[in-house]
């Protein structure tokens, strides 16, 4: 796997980590640490766009971070689950994956031409 | 009033985007400074909105409107792929954001 692939998923983890801390969190510690993961997302969202078309990973790290919250309100606050929202799950899921295939085919292309 | 400051929510996120664009390429504090302010006053105006507007509804406006904003502006001036199964999965993408904020 690329290793731009990597970063694409620490930055999905990292903004999932921060947007439950903003949800929950309390004490200054709390906020502090918040504020440590945002760090970290801001520093692996570059480190994507390295090999991986900046607006291939923007769509997937906000695709990502919507169904992250989503999910949270679910299983962690109590929100409800319909058809709807199982419905713009799917949709936003083909979508990242789509992308994912559809830049390997763009980047395949382009490696035919070196040789 | 609300939603101007939904519109320069996205606007602004395209901003940040450019800058996150500028400095993956080029690690300078003035790409740095675009690409954090950029995303920092996208928020700060999405969070201003909310004074006005329902969270929900301003959230999938600014969202999907950012979202496709900055997959354009880098078609547009960056010079990244338009293949159609590239542009299918992006629609797919800002559609299902869109949609799942709008319902929570």
């Amino acid at each position: 796997m690329n290793k731009s692939w990597i970063y694409v998923i620490l930055t999905c983890l990292f903004e999932l980590i921060w947007v439950f801390g903003f949800n929950t969190a309390e004490t200054w510690w709390q906020w502090g640490l918040v504020i440590v993961f945002i760090l970290f997302d801001f520093y692996t969202l570059p480190k994507a766009c390295d090999t991986i078309p900046t607006g291939t990973v923007y769509a997937i790290f906000a695709g990502v971070g919507t169904i992250g919250t989503a999910l949270m309100d679910v299983f962690l606050f109590d929100g409800n689950f319909s058809v709807e929202k199982v419905l713009f799950m799917t949709l936003l899921i083909a979508g990242i994956i789509g992308l994912k295939l559809a830049d390997n085919k763009v980047i395949d292309k382009n490696m035919e031409g070196t040789f | 009033m609300g939603w101007l400051f939904v519109c320069l929510a996205a606007v602004s996120e395209m901003v940040g985007v450019i800058g996150l664009k500028l400095y993956s390429q080029n690690k300078t504090v003035r790409n740095g400074a675009i690409y954090i302010g950029g995303l920092g006053a996208a928020f700060a105006c999405l969070y201003a909105s909310f004074n006005y507007l329902q969270v929900s509804v301003a959230y999938s406006v600014w969202i999907g409107m950012g979202t496709a904003g900055a997959v354009l502006v880098n078609m547009i001036f960056f010079g990244e792929s338009k293949n159609i199964a590239r542009i299918v999965s992006l629609v797919a993408i800002i559609i299902g954001v869109t949609g799942l904020k709008s319902l929570s």
